[in-house]
């Protein structure tokens, strides 16, 4: 498998703050990763440094083989990474439809084309019924698929969901996992940031553990939920029994 | 959708092509150069409510400066009609491309902020401009202004003897505007500037290069404001920089279009029409002199209109029709 | 030429003290309720024309109708808070900007209903008294209007740094969110800043009317100003405005006697096109990703 992401020394510091240090991973073709650490770990950041929303101090970002950083985020948009947001952020005024077709015009300019494309994501992530709803007037998890929709018309080859499922009760989770799964059959290459367990061991093949802003572990599911630094990293937090959960 | 549909869009149709025969026949009926000086407010404000719902109203780059290329399509068509004798007819496209050029370092500027502060640089850039033209005398006449020498029935230098002329004029323009915002929204433009003005940060995730799609409505937007200016001046035989950098002017391109329905195409001109036959009524009860009078109506209905009512009128019609559907017999109605 | 550049920076240093007043009331309004009050220069005429009625009428001096224009004016403040601001507050910023431009167009064109377009000035014995050192004068009015508006704005600050109330200010300012989970009643918090703000600009208003005329547009001069420095001194940040405000009172004093009697404005436009060029960063404070 050749490689889809190559994340090389990443670093990021606001002010005083060293929000990502010298973070490296690698993310294969058509595999979904997890990327996890307590709160202010520095994952949110990283997606934001990968998708230009910031720009990164040091490092390196390749996109199948091109190098991200120091791209507008329309740019890295364009080269086939697509991005959800931790606070869902719809296009409020427009339908559903219409937010849609506005990812859809990135690879098509032609309104009929882009509509097209656009209800074929929304077929995808289960919004058809809700079509022609304005986007204000959804529901959370209906916006976050609404978001799914919206960047997956972007066409891209890579997606990064930042805490898709936060916030959705446990059947509206098993319905996100599903969906991710999906996704992964049809080739996509996701980067996932997820506070819920569950869901990771589920959808994921390789977790990268981050805390502080740094690399701490990284591995399979099963070998992450062992690893003593990780444990002891999510003590006090409250994960440090889900780790011992998946462990028994 | 099926019938009902294509009911509506009938409907349209023939309320368009109804709007389009009064409005042509209009000067033929009303002779009252009173009654048509109103109409020629009417239309050419709407022209240019128009042109700042564009960049104002779809992007929400709420621009309150707009004036400024309004006097620069002014001053460079008088300029080139008075020292170099060119028509303003060609003064006014090259006034357009003055105005969507200088569009582009203020935009440069200004674009670097976002909301209120966005709003107070464009106010800024405006006044800088005013300034520019009041302190450089020889450049263009200064504070004193010119007045543009009359030259009786010239249809090729803008002039016209009849006030009906200028209507035409005008109306050609506003159909201009209306045209081309028509054409936008319905294009996967209309589409990135709605996204923009939404969530900027969510349009550019998506692809949308929110820099270069704000910087081209500009220079649309700017160009289009430029061609209502030369148009005024031309109408009133007389510039100077109070009249062609009037803040009123920024003013009331941006209220007409948030009262009337702020990112509508037809937003704009139902704003005008309510602004302008207010004004009308109020000067004709109370006389001209009493200054302040009609921006401090224009600003309650203002308020009211944000208080109640943000999506304007457009958005209460849009209501009430809505209503009216719903009223109607369940038959009568498709299911969704 | 030493001594002329010392009476303009004197010139400015005292004017730049009652745009300190205006500029800490926008930044206030804008660090706590997040909003740009467009009005806030209206609020500096209404302070004007208060001074200018008491003295006309009732003989008061200027500087002692500050105790009737200050509380007035905090009031009016409360209750543009309660009333109108709150019903706009959210995420989308048109309504937020054209309700308080809406209330600057009102206020200006109701003046200029009611008192007409005229400029009007109040006398007092020390309208045209001035203290000598050498070659260089102060003007008393203009002295006592700087040394008033520097403690107000030191009362202000020391209100935000050792009262619970203003405590709680700061902390709105910093993070709404925590401020709420704190028990914070925000609109109460609100209408207090919004009214502080107000009777700041009132308070610039009956300082200035010794020594300057009160006509309908007065504010804008103001207001203008104030946005400059309260954009160059970083959004929010009160002693940020204040320094802001004296450097911009003292640039234009500069310009004035360098450049042009009429390039005051000039030179504040230049200002803040210079920081728009050369300090985007330090702008849009916190709206910026």
């Amino acid at each position: 498998m050749t490689d889809a992401l190559v994340v090389t020394g990443l670093n990021k510091r606001f002010g005083g703050l060293r929000a990502v240090q010298d973070v490296s991973f690698t993310v294969k073709q058509n595999e979904t990763v997890a990327l996890i650490g307590p709160n202010g770990a520095g994952k949110t950041t990283s997606f934001h440094l990968i998708t230009g929303f910031h720009r990164a101090d040091s490092g390196s970002v390749l996109a199948f083989g091109q190098e991200v950083v120091g791209l507008k985020p329309h740019d890295v948009c364009a080269l086939g990474l697509a991005r959800t947001f931790q606070v869902a952020k719809p296009f409020g005024a427009m339908t559903v439809l219409a937010n849609v077709m506005t990812g859809a015009f990135l690879r098509d300019r032609h309104v009929i084309a882009a509509r097209e494309k656009a209800r074929e994501a929304i077929d995808f992530v289960g919004l058809a019924a809700r079509e022609q709803t304005p986007a204000k007037d959804l529901t959370t998890i209906d916006q976050r698929r609404l978001e799914m929709a919206r960047a997956l018309a972007t066409q891209p080859r890579i997606l990064l969901l930042d805490e898709v499922m936060a916030g959705l009760n446990p059947a509206e989770i098993d319905q996100a996992v599903a969906l991710v799964g999906k996704l992964s059959q049809r080739g996509l290459t996701i980067v996932i940031v997820e506070h819920v367990m569950r869901a990771i061991m589920a959808v994921a093949r390789h977790i990268v553990v981050l805390d502080h802003g740094q690399k701490i572990a990284e591995g399979a599911p099963k070998e992450i939920v062992e690893n003593p630094e990780v444990i002891r990293a999510y003590l006090g937090s409250g994960y440090a029994g889900a780790g011992g959960g998946a462990h028994a | 959708m099926g019938k009902d549909a294509d009911n509506t869009s009938k409907w349209q149709v023939a309320a368009l092509a109804t709007l389009g025969m009064i409005l042509l026949l209009l000067p033929q009926l009303v002779s009252n150069g009173f009654a048509l000086d109103i109409f020629i407010r009417i239309l050419l404000f709407s022209f240019i409510g128009v042109a700042w719902n564009l960049m104002g109203g779809y992007a929400k780059q709420l621009s309150l400066g707009h004036v400024a290329y309004f006097g620069l399509g002014a001053y460079t068509s008088t300029i080139m009609q008075i020292d170099f004798n060119i028509s303003p007819w060609i003064g006014m496209i090259a006034g357009g491309f003055v105005a969507m050029l200088a569009s582009l370092p203020v935009g440069w500027l200004c674009f670097r902020l976002r909301g209120p502060y966005f709003t107070i640089a464009t106010i800024a850039t405006a006044q800088a401009l005013m300034l520019i033209f009041l302190k450089f005398r020889d450049f263009a006449w200064g504070a004193e202004g010119t007045t543009i020498p009359n030259l009786g029935s010239s249809p090729l230098m803008m002039q016209f003897e009849t006030k009906a002329s200028y209507y035409y004029v005008v109306l050609g323009l506003l159909v201009l505007g209306l045209v081309i915002t028509w054409r936008i929204e319905r294009s996967w433009m209309g589409y990135y500037l709605v996204a923009i003005g939404e969530d900027e940060d969510a349009a550019e995730a998506i692809g949308v290069n929110a820099p270069r799609i704000k910087r081209h409505i500009y220079m649309i937007s700017a160009f289009l404001t430029a061609l209502a200016g030369t148009f005024y001046v031309q109408y009133i035989y007389f510039i100077d920089p109070a009249t062609a950098f009037s803040f009123n002017i920024s003013i009331e391109a941006a209220l007409v279009s948030i009262v009337g329905g702020i990112g509508t195409l037809w937003g704009p001109v139902v704003g005008t029409v309510l602004l302008e036959t207010t004004s009308a009524l109020l000067q004709s009860w109370l006389g001209s002199s009493t200054g302040g009078i009609q921006l401090t109506v224009y600003s309650l209905i203002l308020m009211a209109i944000i208080l109640w009512r943000p999506t304007g009128l457009m958005g209460l019609f849009n209501d009430l029709w809505q209503r009216h559907l719903d009223r109607r017999p369940a038959r009568m109605r498709t299911l969704p | 030429m030493l001594e002329t550049v010392a009476q303009a920076v004197i010139n400015g240093l005292l004017i730049g003290g009652i745009y300190a007043l205006v500029s800490i009331g926008v930044t206030l309004i804008f660090g706590v309720v997040k909003i740009v009050n467009f009005a806030q220069g209206e609020f500096v005429m209404i302070g004007m024309y208060i001074s200018y009625f008491l003295a006309t009428y009732f003989g008061v001096d200027p500087l002692l109708s500050l105790l009737v224009s200050m509380p007035t004016l905090f009031l009016i403040g409360v209750l543009v808070q309660h009333f109108l601001i709150r019903r706009v507050l959210g995420p989308n910023d048109m309504p937020q900007i054209f309700l308080t431009f809406a209330l600057s167009l009102l206020l200006l064109n109701l003046a200029l209903l009611l008192f007409t377009a005229n400029y009007r000035t109040v006398h007092t014995s020390y309208s045209d008294e001035a203290l000598h050192f050498g070659g260089l004068y102060i003007p008393e009015a203009k002295l006592i209007a700087f040394v008033v508006a520097m403690a107000l704005s030191g009362a202000l600050w020391a209100f935000l740094h050792t009262t619970d109330l203003g405590k709680a200010m700061r902390a709105a300012a910093q993070n709404r969110d925590v401020a709420t989970l704190m028990g914070i009643n925000s609109n109460r918090v609100f209408c207090v800043a919004f009214g502080a703000a107000l009777a700041l600009a009132g308070a610039a208003g009956s300082l200035l009317m010794p020594f300057y005329s009160a006509y309908p547009f007065v504010g804008q001069v103001f207001v203008l100003m104030a946005f400059v420095a309260v954009v160059l001194g970083t959004l929010g940040n009160v002693l940020g405005a204040l320094v802001a405000s004296v450097m911009m009172g003292i640039a234009e004093s500069l310009g004035i006697q360098f450049v042009g009697a009429d390039s005051g404005l000039i030179v504040v436009f230049a200002m803040l096109l210079l920081t728009l060029a050369f300090k985007p960063q330090g702008l849009g404070g916190g709206r910026m990703r």
